[in-house]
C-alpha cells in the first residue's frame, strides 16, 4: 500500500521546501534594506534579490502602510531584522515591553537573522536615537552579556551583534574592541554581524588599520556582513569618518570586503541604505556587485549554526 | 557615567570630556560633537517629519530652531520614533517667539493625531455596492446602525486648521496663505485603507457623525436642523470609505 500524504501534511512539506528555499536564497544571494518608497514597486517587479532587511522599530504599530506591505513582501522574499532601539549597551535593565514587541515582530515575520547593535540608545526614559559607545571593560561586559542572553531568550533563537561606528574610545576601556567582541560571543553563544563600513569608519577614527582589523576578527562568529556608505568630516581639528548610511558604498569599503570575505568565506551581505534614498535599481545593483565578489569565495558550512 | 554621557550630548557640559580618549580637550570635544551633533540633528529630522504643515507655517529655520529648543528638554520616550512629539503642540502654545500665531499649537497637536491614526490598527470599510446592498435589502433604511472605526475623532476647531493642511498637502503651498485662518471649522479624522483621511465638515453633519458612533439608528442620528442633506452626507462617507458595517 502506497503511503498517501494527507493535504495537510501536503502544505507543511510545502512550506518546509519553501523556507529552505529561501534560506538558500538568503545565503547565495545579497540583499538590501527595505524602504517605504519601493514597497510598490518590490510588489510590482518582483526583483531579483537575496534578501529585504527592516529596522524592527518601523514595523511595531498596529496599522498603517509598513504594517500592510510588510507581510506582501515577505510571502516572495527571505527578511532580516535588524533591531536599533534595545539599547543593549544601556547601564538600565532591558525595557522589557519593548522587546515584547520586537518579539511578537520576529515571530510573525521568522527571519533568516534578527540583529542589534553593541551600542546603547536610551537612559533614563529617554531614546537619543543614535547608537552610542561603550566602554570595553569588565563591568560593561557583563551588562551586554545579561542583555545578550535575556533577548536571546525571549526571542528563543540566537541573535546576531554588531560591531560599531565609533567617534571616541574611552580612557577607562580595558581591552580592544575585538577582545570584548570575542569574549561577548564566547560567553554568550551569539554571532556577529560584521559591518565592514563601521570598520573603515572606526579604524580611521582611531588611527588603526581596518585590514589588521580583519586579520584579528573572530570570523567563524560572523553570521552576516553590512556594507554601507559613509561621509568625511575634515575639519581641521582631527578629520573623522562618519557612518552615514546616505551615499553609494565606497571603494575602500569593497576593498576591505572581498579582502575580509576571503579570511571570512561567503557570507549573506546586506547593502545598507537609510537616507538619500537612490531609485530601488541602484541598491540592486549595489547588492550584484557584492554577489560577483562572492561567486569565487567558498563557503564556510560553520557560519550556518549563527543563523537560526 | 551614561548619566554624565547624556547631559554632555544635550549640554555644553564638559565633565564627561575626561572619559574620551585624545590628546587635547579640543580633540576630545570635536570628536564628542559627532555624537552631539548625531542626536540633536536626527531628533530635529524626525520632528520635522512628524509636523510638516507646522515646518511650512513657520519656515525651516525657524522650526530647526524651536525643535532643537523643545527637544533638549524632551526626548523621545521610546524608541518607536513615530511616537514622538505628543507634547510638541504644549511646547509651542508657550513657546513666546510663536504668540503670533495662535493656531500654530492646534496645527501641531493636528498633525500628530493625523500620524498617530495613520499607525492605528486597520478596519475593512464597505465599497459603494456593498453600502448599496445593504441599504436595499431592508424595507425601512431609517432604522439602519451605520458603523465607522471606533477610532474616529471629531474636532471643532476656532481656526480654519483643517484647511490649512489640506492646502498644504494639495497641489503647491501657494495656497496656504488663501486659507482665512480665523473662521471656525468641524474636523472629521477618520481611518480608511492605512492612511488617517481629514474632511473639513458642516456642524450638522458632525453632530451626525457623533450620533452614528454613538450607535444611533439612522433615523434618530440626523440632526434637528435644515442645514443637514443626509443624502449628500451619505454620498461623502460612501465616497470616502469609512464605513465599516450597516446593520
Amino acid at each position: 500500500m502506497s503511503p498517501v500524504l494527507s493535504e495537510q501534511a501536503l502544505t507543511q512539506a510545502e512550506d518546509a521546501s519553501f523556507s529552505s528555499r529561501f534560506a538558500e536564497r538568503f545565503f547565495s544571494r545579497s540583499g538590501i534594506s527595505l524602504k517605504p518608497a519601493y514597497y510598490k514597486l518590490i510588489l510590482a517587479e518582483l526583483p531579483d534579490v537575496g534578501f529585504f532587511e527592516i529596522h524592527a522599530e518601523n514595523y511595531l504599530s498596529k496599522g498603517g502602510p509598513a504594517r500592510h506591505y510588510l507581510p506582501l513582501i515577505r510571502q516572495h522574499y527571505p527578511m532580516t531584522i535588524h533591531g536599533v532601539g534595545l539599547s543593549i549597551g544601556g547601564e538600565h535593565p532591558i525595557d522589557t515591553q519593548h522587546l515584547d514587541r520586537v518579539a511578537r515582530l520576529v515571530d510573525e515575520v521568522e527571519p533568516e537573522v534578527f540583529s542589534e547593535h553593541l551600542a546603547w540608545s536610551s537612559h533614563d526614559n529617554a531614546f537619543l536615537n543614535d547608537l552610542l559607545p561603550v566602554a570595553y571593560d569588565e563591568a560593561t561586559l557583563r551588562r551586554v552579556c545579561e542583555h545578550i542572553d535575556q533577548i536571546q531568550a525571549r526571542l528563543k533563537r540566537h541573535v546576531l551583534i554588531e560591531n560599531p561606528s565609533t567617534y571616541f574610545e574611552f580612557n577607562r576601556s580595558e581591552m580592544s574592541e575585538i577582545a570584548f567582541l570575542t569574549e561577548m560571543s564566547k560567553r554568550t553563544g551569539c554571532g556577529l554581524l560584521l559591518d565592514i563600513n563601521n570598520v573603515e569608519v572606526s579604524c580611521f577614527n582611531h588611527g588603526q588599520n581596518p585590514y589588521h582589523y580583519m586579520d584579528a576578527f573572530p570570523v567563524r562568529a560572523v553570521g552576516q556582513m553590512h556594507l554601507a556608505g559613509h561621509t568625511t568630516d575634515s575639519n581641521l581639528v582631527v578629520p573623522l569618518k562618519i557612518d552615514s548610511h546616505d551615499e553609494p558604498v565606497s571603494q575602500d569599503v569593497w576593498s576591505l570586503y572581498q579582502y575580509t570575505l576571503a579570511l571570512t568565506g561567503d557570507c549573506p551581505t546586506l547593502i545598507e541604505r537609510d537616507g538619500n534614498l537612490p531609485p530601488m535599481s541602484i541598491l540592486l545593483e549595489e547588492a550584484n556587485m557584492a554577489n560577483r565578489i562572492r561567486e569565487s569565495i567558498p563557503p564556510l558550512e560553520i557560519r550556518r549554526e549563527h543563523v537560526i | 557615567m551614561n548619566t554624565s554621557f547624556k547631559t554632555a550630548l544635550l549640554t555644553e557640559d564638559t565633565r564627561f570630556y575626561n572619559e574620551i580618549k585624545a590628546p587635547n580637550m579640543q580633540q576630545q570635544e570635536v570628536r564628542l560633537n559627532v555624537y552631539r551633533n548625531n542626536v540633536v540633528v536626527s531628533l530635529i529630522d524626525a520632528l520635522c517629519d512628524i509636523f510638516p504643515v507646522t515646518e511650512t507655517l513657520v519656515g525651516d529655520v525657524f522650526f530647526r530652531a524651536m525643535a532643537r529648543i523643545y527637544l533638549l528638554e524632551n526626548q523621545p520616550s521610546s524608541p518607536i520614533i513615530s511616537e514622538y512629539g505628543v507634547n510638541f503642540s504644549d511646547f509651542i502654545r508657550t513657546f513666546e517667539p510663536a504668540e503670533n500665531l495662535p493656531f500654530l499649537a492646534d496645527v501641531a497637536a493636528l498633525e500628530h493625531e493625523m500620524l498617530t491614526l495613520t499607525h492605528s490598527e486597520e478596519y475593512k470599510t464597505l465599497d459603494h455596492d456593498a453600502v448599496s446592498t445593504a441599504f436595499s435589502s431592508v424595507e425601512d433604511p431609517s432604522v439602519l446602525l451605520l458603523n465607522v472605526p471606533p477610532t474616529t475623532k471629531i474636532l471643532a476647531s476656532p481656526f480654519a486648521i483643517g484647511s490649512l493642511y489640506q492646502a498644504h498637502f494639495s497641489d503647491g503651498h501657494q495656497c496656504l496663505n488663501k486659507v482665512d485662518i480665523n473662521k471656525s471649522e468641524y474636523l472629521l479624522l477618520i481611518k480608511s485603507h492605512l492612511y488617517a483621511q481629514l474632511h473639513v465638515i458642516q456642524k450638522e453633519e458632525a453632530i451626525f457623525i457623533k450620533n452614528l458612533m454613538q450607535q444611533r439608528s439612522l433615523e434618530d442620528a440626523v440632526p434637528d436642523s435644515d442645514l443637514f442633506d443626509l443624502g449628500k452626507t451619505l454620498a461623502k462617507l460612501i465616497e470616502w470609505k469609512v464605513l465599516t458595517q450597516i446593520k
